[in-house]
């Protein structure tokens, strides 16, 4: 173990910095405050971001201002190019993710993805937390076969008009619908998006999505002038009828909703048989926390079996372990059993396809495009 | 002079510090950046580049004249609105009626007024499903353009109904003030002696008089209208969205040079501001020049039956609206499935509560003791920069005092004035600079701007209109000016002081953007986190935040009017026994 858990540690605060939109995270990171200070007797306070960029901006204000070992963030939830921008920057500890000793039960040799966010790779400034795989779920009241593949999604938008929008590529499901649609439209050059992009490579790949956004956007939801700025929302037009079809990056969240009453009952999940866009996220420790050893010990509990297992419970949060079932024994491996499924949820192995997300430097250049076609940078 | 009237002259100065620093500092740690000036990013070099970086974008002047018509309309409408109402019911039963219907209204923050029109103007509203096709099989709700509608007029409405209440409540303060109600009967009186109808009479005559009277919280309402966030970012479009909320975005951007071209955008924010104020001015001259005609033209009957008429409807439709909005939100905080057209969910749960609840203890904790803190320091501080005023201008000439006045009047006005997103920023850059641990400090001081003026606001005419009488009195009797402060004159405010005390505290529950801001989101209130959660999943858990963003301050303003009754009237602890109020025994 490469630390140790030192008297000090008691009574201290750590401050969770992370998106605070959803009631299932925000009850996981309470059983967490409370089981990490039966056990540490450190307490976690979850700051509940709407957006992540906000703690980002904090971070570098406080280095704008000199603060560099008081920081009022300690811990935060990135994955992409938040985690780029706060890495170009400087802003995050650096190589603290092979201390903890619950780091080597994601076999991150052997999954490459545990220690590479969107092409770039963490150098141990971030430790892995849970995966991710984009799904799609559709009101069955209305709608019989939804779409299974994106050139059916627009004959699906032919059939039924606005009832189908996707968020602003500023938010991250907004721009990873756009990944999926790049991808999808472009199955046979699938390499060219995993190396940094070219102006040339752009060009060539973006020409086929360009062309079936102009046909998708006026038939979006409020023919596509408003397009909301935060995937949450895409849930409630669903749970009000006013969408047909949406999609989540938390499979498990459709389910729970259901049983929340926050999506009727005719809510059903399924997967593109296209692909899906898969990632995983992180956390990271700003380097100017104030408690970066207590910071530590709250991520190797994140990371133990016990709290990855009651995360991806469907009742808790349902995000997938990035823990791998072969570094586990068989007692571990059985707290991960999965209960019955609800009629809503994404039926089991129901991921045809996993997209892996394409490099970074794909994601601005896509964002920059979008915004510089469509609209400006909000 | 007394060490009580130095403290008091000098907590007055202090007072007015704590409006105009702030302000001015934020406004400089804008300017900075706005002309390329940002040491952290590694910008030390002085340019507009940032102004060609916005500029260059096709949307700013969208941008820019969404903020400005949607803040003159909304001002405009709110105003004709609530004179029309006081024209039609002035020295009438339904006055008080009006009044009650109103005042709660007023202290709704308006992030919660936001959410809860979200709720009855979106197509799976109550409306929506009043007017739907009840025969089909599976009706959709239909795609109707509110809210987010492109010209704002979601964000006009919600102000217009929001900000009708402030100035309504205005102008009967104003016109309760005891000079100017002698002036007013007199004037009516004298005008229906010569055959003009009572409300034709109200209009051409008594709007007039007080009409500057209620100018510089008119211009507040304008320029908040302006440059809120809230409101468009719950209710408006955002492509192009308002100049406020792309400030907001610009600065909460991933992307951190963004920062520049943000600092320029908030630049442009106030430029936007001070020329509809501007407007405003040149608007109010026109009227002057115009009006004499219209007022002098002898037409005695304006068609009083017409507009009674309209006011009645304006008083339903608000009457409406509000039993609506309440009903909504409500309906949906205890909602289980309620597919559309329904009219009401299939069942009940408190589900929602108990989440919503469990989540909200510290939020709630947290707005509570902010609340409090900044309020008892604020009340504390006007009722002391009020006795400084007394003291101060005591030996004054009538011409220094009146420059007095007028100092303390802009700079009362000075937060209400400049726009939030164009100052807080800065400030929040200041303090990060200096302090950056005191964070409930920073929070403090940026509720503080806000409340002091409120709280003077309304101390201010009770204060001033203690009868000098009891006063010489008490002076007369050898009490010492720190004896009369404290046993005669608070006894006298228990009241006063007890509703501004409830004001102050609505004030600091509503605060979205400062709370946000110098908090950096490490210290929640229900308000932020009821606007996050209006972006969030559940509309459910969105109502329940609103419900309880209603109940809180109007609580604080049940306990205003109820407790002074109960525990201080002070005619009934006015026994010869208890010392210094000797003088209520010679006026029963």
């Amino acid at each position: 173990m490469g630390f140790l858990y030192s008297a000090n540690m008691q009574g201290a605060t750590v401050q969770f910095h992370a998106w605070g939109g959803s009631a299932q995270v925000n009850g996981y990171l309470k059983w967490v405050s409370e089981q990490v200070e039966a056990r540490y007797g450190i307490k976690v306070h979850h700051v509940k971001l709407a957006d992540t960029s906000d703690a980002v901006s904090r971070v570098l204000a406080e280095k704008a201002a000199g603060n560099d070992n008081q920081g009022s963030v300690d811990l935060i939830w990135i994955n992409g190019e938040n985690f780029a921008a706060m890495s170009e920057h400087g802003l995050l500890l650096q190589n603290w993710v092979s201390q903890l000793a619950n780091f080597p039960l994601t076999l991150p040799e052997k999954n490459t993805a545990m220690v590479t966010d969107f092409g770039l790779p963490t150098k141990g400034q971030e430790a892995p937390w849970g995966k991710a795989a984009m799904v799609f779920y559709y009101n069955q009241r209305y709608v019989s076969s939804p779409p299974k593949t994106l050139h059916e999604l627009l004959q699906f938008a032919q059939r039924y008009p606005k009832r189908f929008s996707y968020p602003l590529p500023n938010d991250y499901l907004g721009i990873s619908f756009l990944k999926y649609a790049l991808l999808a439209l472009n199955p046979d050059h699938r390499d060219v998006f995993y190396q940094p992009v070219t102006d040339t490579a752009f060009k060539q790949r973006s020409e086929v999505l360009w062309r079936f956004l102009d046909k998708l956007h006026p038939l979006m939801w409020k023919g596509g002038d408003y397009m909301v700025s935060q995937a949450s929302t895409l849930q409630r037009l669903m749970s009000d009828g006013e969408l047909l079809l949406a999609f989540s990056f938390t499979a498990s969240e459709i389910p729970s909703a259901v049983k929340r009453y926050d999506l009727p009952q005719s809510i059903r999940t399924y997967a593109m048989q296209d692909g899906s866009i898969g990632n995983v996220h992180f956390i990271g420790i700003p380097f100017n926390s104030a408690h970066p050893e207590e910071a530590k010990t709250v991520v190797n509990f994140l990371l133990s079996p016990e709290a990855q297992a009651e995360k991806q419970k469907i009742a808790v949060w349902g995000d997938e372990t990035v823990l791998d079932m072969a570094a586990l024994n068989p007692m571990q491996q059985a707290r991960f059993q999965s209960e019955p499924l609800h009629p809503s949820a994404l039926p089991v192995s129901g991921i045809y396809q996993l997209l892996p997300e394409p490099h970074a430097s794909w994601t601005d250049k896509l964002r920059e495009a979008w915004f510089a076609r469509y609209g400006e940078r909000f | 002079m007394s060490g009580f009237h130095r403290f008091s002259i000098t907590m007055r100065m202090m007072f007015m510090c704590i409006l105009i620093l702030p302000v001015f500092a934020g406004l400089v740690g804008v300017l900075m950046p706005a002309f390329g000036f940002f040491p952290a990013l590694g910008e030390t070099a002085v340019s507009l580049k940032p102004f060609s970086q916005l500029f260059a974008n096709d949307n700013i002047v969208t941008m820019s004249w969404l903020s400005f018509s949607t803040g003159i309309f909304a001002t405009l409408l709110a105003l004709g609105g609530a004179l029309l109402l006081v024209a039609v019911f002035y020295q009438r039963a339904w006055l008080n009626r009006i009044q009650h219907l109103l005042s709660p209204l007023l202290v709704v923050p308006h992030a919660a007024a936001a959410i809860a029109f979200l709720f009855i103007l979106s197509p799976s509203g109550w409306l929506a499903r009043l007017f739907s096709d009840a025969t089909a099989a599976n009706p959709l709700p239909p795609d109707w353009a509110f809210p987010y509608d492109p010209y704002g007029f979601s964000i006009i409405l919600a102000l217009t109904l929001k900000e009708l209440p402030f100035i309504f409540l205005m102008l009967l303060s104003t016109l309760s003030q005891p000079q100017i109600e002698l002036k007013v009967k007199a004037y009516l009186k004298v005008a229906q002696s010569l055959g003009y109808s009572h409300i034709t009479a109200f209009i051409k005559i008594v709007i007039p008089m007080i009409y500057p009277h209620i100018r510089m919280p008119l211009l507040a309402v304008l320029a908040f209208a302006t440059a809120n966030v809230e409101i468009p970012l719950i209710l408006g479009p955002n492509d192009p969205p308002t100049l406020a909320v792309a400030v907001l975005r610009w600065f909460n951007n991933v992307d951190l040079s963004m920062r520049f071209q943000a600092s320029a955008a908030a630049v442009l924010q106030l430029i936007v501001t001070l020329a509809a104020l501007l407007f405003w001015y040149l608007g109010e001259r026109g009227v002057a020049k115009c009006s004499p005609r219209i007022l002098l033209s002898g037409t005695r009957q304006w068609s009083d039956m017409g507009l009674t008429l309209f006011a009645a409807v304006v008083i339903g439709v608000y009457a409406l609206i509000a039993l609506l909005l309440v009903g909504s939100v409500f309906t949906w905080s205890v909602a289980t499935y309620w597919p559309y057209a329904d009219m009401l969910p299939q069942g009940v749960t408190f589900i929602h509560w108990q989440t919503a609840l469990r989540s909200l203890a510290v939020p709630l904790g947290n707005s509570v003791l902010l609340a409090f803190g900044v309020t008892v320091f604020a009340v504390i501080l006007v009722l002391l920069a009020l006795e400084g005023e007394v003291q101060m201008t005591k030996g004054m000439s009538p011409a220094l005092a009146r420059i007095d006045r007028s100092i303390m009047h802009i700079t009362l006005y000075l937060p209400l004035l400049v726009p939030g997103v164009a100052f807080l920023f800065g400030l929040v850059w200041f303090q990060q600079m200096y302090f950056s641990s005191l964070t409930w400090l920073h929070l403090f001081v940026s509720h503080l701007i806000y409340v002091l003026p409120y709280v003077f606001i309304s101390l201010a005419i009770a204060y001033r209109r203690i009868d000098p009488r009891y006063i010489k009195v008490a002076y007369g009797l050898g009490k010492t000016p720190l004896t009369v402060f404290f046993a005669v004159k608070l006894p006298m405010l228990v009241t006063p002081i007890a509703v501004a005390f409830a004001l102050g505290l609505a004030i600091s529950f509503s605060q979205y953007l400062p709370t946000l801001l110098s908090a950096g989101g490490n210290i929640a209130t229900v308000t932020t986190e009821a606007v996050a959660a209006a972006s969030g999943s559940s509309r459910r858990l969105s109502a329940v935040y609103v419900v309880v963003q209603i109940i809180m301050p109007l609580c604080g303003f049940i306990l205003a009017w109820w407790l002074p009754n109960l525990f201080f009237k002070p005619s009934l602890q006015a026994t010869p026994s208890s010392q210094g109020v000797k003088v209520y025994e010679s006026n029963p």
